[in-house]
């Protein structure tokens, strides 16, 4: 069998590639590139469609004139770059023309209630879930082209890569940082969740890949750890989907209740934090509901952000243990020797994972304790202080501050001319979130935080690096789901996530009512 | 809940690679790669 198909497409691939890059450089482009705010991409959109699109037209004449010879390796690997660029191509059109849109189209509507989030923002509409649905259309409206079909199965390979690098955004030292009591809750919480699913998922015969991803993403973090674990526990794309759209549609509905519930039983900033931190599964969701809750300042934020992230952190313990637990149940431990199979079966790219990780937290790409790549830094030079005209201005403001933890932190800026901790840093966010003093002064406020707060450049490029495997590699995941496989699925996974979540949410609110007192 | 069946040669419907361990090398392999270049150049 001969794998090249002599076909045109992945010329064509390339000339619309070629056309994004030359028309983005030569500034035709520009009218686009302001109306969705590409501006930070620009160069990203350049460097990427020229060189994909020249590589594409290469390989697209090599593809069309060449001579492909039957069982040769040049073959079988050389055809797959067709659909690999057709991936891309996707991957390319929805992260920086669809996924921009809908975030236009979703601004034009406003901020949805106090949550001060846009609703692309609350519904998770960013480029993964289009990507995935866009290969979802591809499949089932147009069916996936033949000349593409060995391609789309380097998919994985990029989910693969991807993962390992997610290793990087995460450090040990910004956990040895976190607070006891987020620790334990976290803790008890995300591994109770991944067991009751484990154990629901037996009870209910789902099969054990499925169960294994809907239990890392209904426990830690959602779509990240749904994509960590999913190669680990050899899911199957339409498990991925399921998965993905459970934690999405749950995280969507826990955001409006939880407010509600949380001033209805009078709760306080830290234990109304501790409670969504721990219960709502998605990120943009967390903040949703806790700036929701208290949208005059940010300390409910900075709680709920501070569990969060002790959650994203147990996602390394949660792969591992998924790992372990895969292999002991796919060879029927019992009657084999575990640690052989571990070995033999073992996926070397969770060791890949743990290695990043391992490194980020020696420093080696950023200060050990970064949180995916920002950290605390106020060893400013003087150019960087606050002058005496914005001192004035904020001494003027001075007054008008009533609370003595905003009022002493504001003092202690004006006196060292810069953010002087992490704590005053926090304080301060929660001032201008307030409104209480003039813009020009939280203009100012904003400009110190941002000069402490670093973004380490490292840390940014492996960013740029995840997002485009995750995006390459969730466009071929969803060409990888029919609606065939979503019928036999069934509801069993939804029924699950709702449980495990629901009993989530109870539990978490009856030991955060009966534990947590406002002071930590 | 299955997937399609394998029609290639060689791999699966899911990888081109003949097995999850060789897949799992060529990952570590590139993310190896992407992690040295970020280490080195930027």
């Amino acid at each position: 069998m001969v794998y090249t198909h002599k076909h045109p497409a992945l010329l064509i691939i390339g000339i619309i590639m070629l056309a994004i890059g030359i028309t983005t450089s030569n500034g035709m482009m520009n009218g686009v590139i302001e109306y969705l705010s590409l501006k930070k991409v620009v160069g990203e959109m350049e460097l990427m469609s020229l060189t994909f699109g020249a590589i594409s037209i290469i390989v697209g004449l090599w593809h069309m004139f060449g001579r492909h010879k039957q069982g040769s390796h040049l073959d079988y690997y050389g055809s797959t770059i067709a659909g690999a660029m057709f991936i891309l191509l996707i991957a390319m059109l929805i992260k920086w023309f669809v996924a921009p849109e809908v975030a236009v189209i979703s601004k034009s509507f406003g901020k949805i209630g106090d949550t001060g989030k846009y609703l692309h923002k609350l519904m998770g509409l960013n480029y993964v879930v289009l990507g995935i649905l866009a290969g979802i259309i591809v499949v089932n409206v147009f069916k996936v082209p033949k000349w593409a079909e060995n391609g789309v199965r380097l998919s994985r390979l990029g989910l693969k890569t991807g993962v390992i690098l997610l290793g990087t955004l995460y450090s040990m030292a910004e956990l040895a940082k976190l607070g006891r009591l987020s620790i334990i809750m976290i803790g008890f919480f995300v591994l109770g969740s991944v067991g009751i699913v484990l154990w629901m998922g037996a009870r209910r015969k789902i099969p054990n890949s499925m169960a294994g991803v809907l239990s890392a993403g209904m426990g830690v973090c959602g779509v990240s750890a749904t994509v960590a674990a999913a190669p680990v526990v050899q899911a199957k794309s339409v498990e991925i989907a399921y998965t993905i759209g459970t934690i999405l549609i749950w995280g969507i509905g826990c955001m409006f209740l939880f407010p509600v519930v949380g001033q209805l039983l009078n709760m306080g900033p830290v234990q109304f934090g501790a409670w969504s931190g721990t219960g709502i599964l998605n990120s943009a969701q967390v903040a949703g509901a806790a700036l929701a809750f208290q949208p005059d300042g940010i300390e409910t934020l900075k709680v709920a952000e501070i569990f969060n992230i002790t959650r994203v952190l147990f996602l390394p313990i949660i792969v591992l243990w998924l790992a372990v637990w895969y292999v002991k149940r796919e060879e029927n431990a019992q009657q084999v020797n575990i640690s052989k199979v571990i070995v033999g079966k073992f996926p070397m790219f969770v060791l890949g994972f743990i290695l990043m990780f391992a490194l980020s937290s020696t420093g080696i790409f950023a200060p050990a304790n970064h949180y995916k790549g920002k950290y605390f830094d106020n060893n400013l030079p003087k150019a960087k202080l606050l002058s005496t005209q914005q001192l004035n201005i904020l001494k003027a403001e001075k007054g008008k501050v009533q609370r003595v933890d905003r009022s002493e932190a504001l003092a202690r800026l004006i006196e060292q001319k810069k953010v002087s901790s992490i704590d005053d840093d926090a304080v301060l966010r929660g001032l201008v979130n307030a409104g209480v003093v003039s813009k020009e002064a939280n203009k100012i406020l904003k400009n110190a935080h941002k000069s402490v707060r670093h973004t380490a450049k490292k840390i940014k490029k492996f960013r740029q690096f995840i997002t485009w495997l995750f995006a390459f590699g969730l466009v071929g995941l969803g060409m990888q789901i029919t609606l065939g496989a979503i019928k036999q699925a069934g509801g069993q996974p939804l029924i699950i996530g709702g449980v495990v979540g629901t009993l989530k949410a109870v539990l978490s609110l009856a030991v955060v009512m009966m534990f947590v007192t406002e002071t930590i | 809940m299955t997937e399609e069946k394998p029609k290639f040669l060689k791999g699966t419907s899911l990888s081109i690679f003949s097995n999850d361990r060789m897949e799992d090398f060529i990952a570590l392999g590139c993310a190896l790669l992407i992690a040295l270049g970020v280490y080195l150049f930027v």
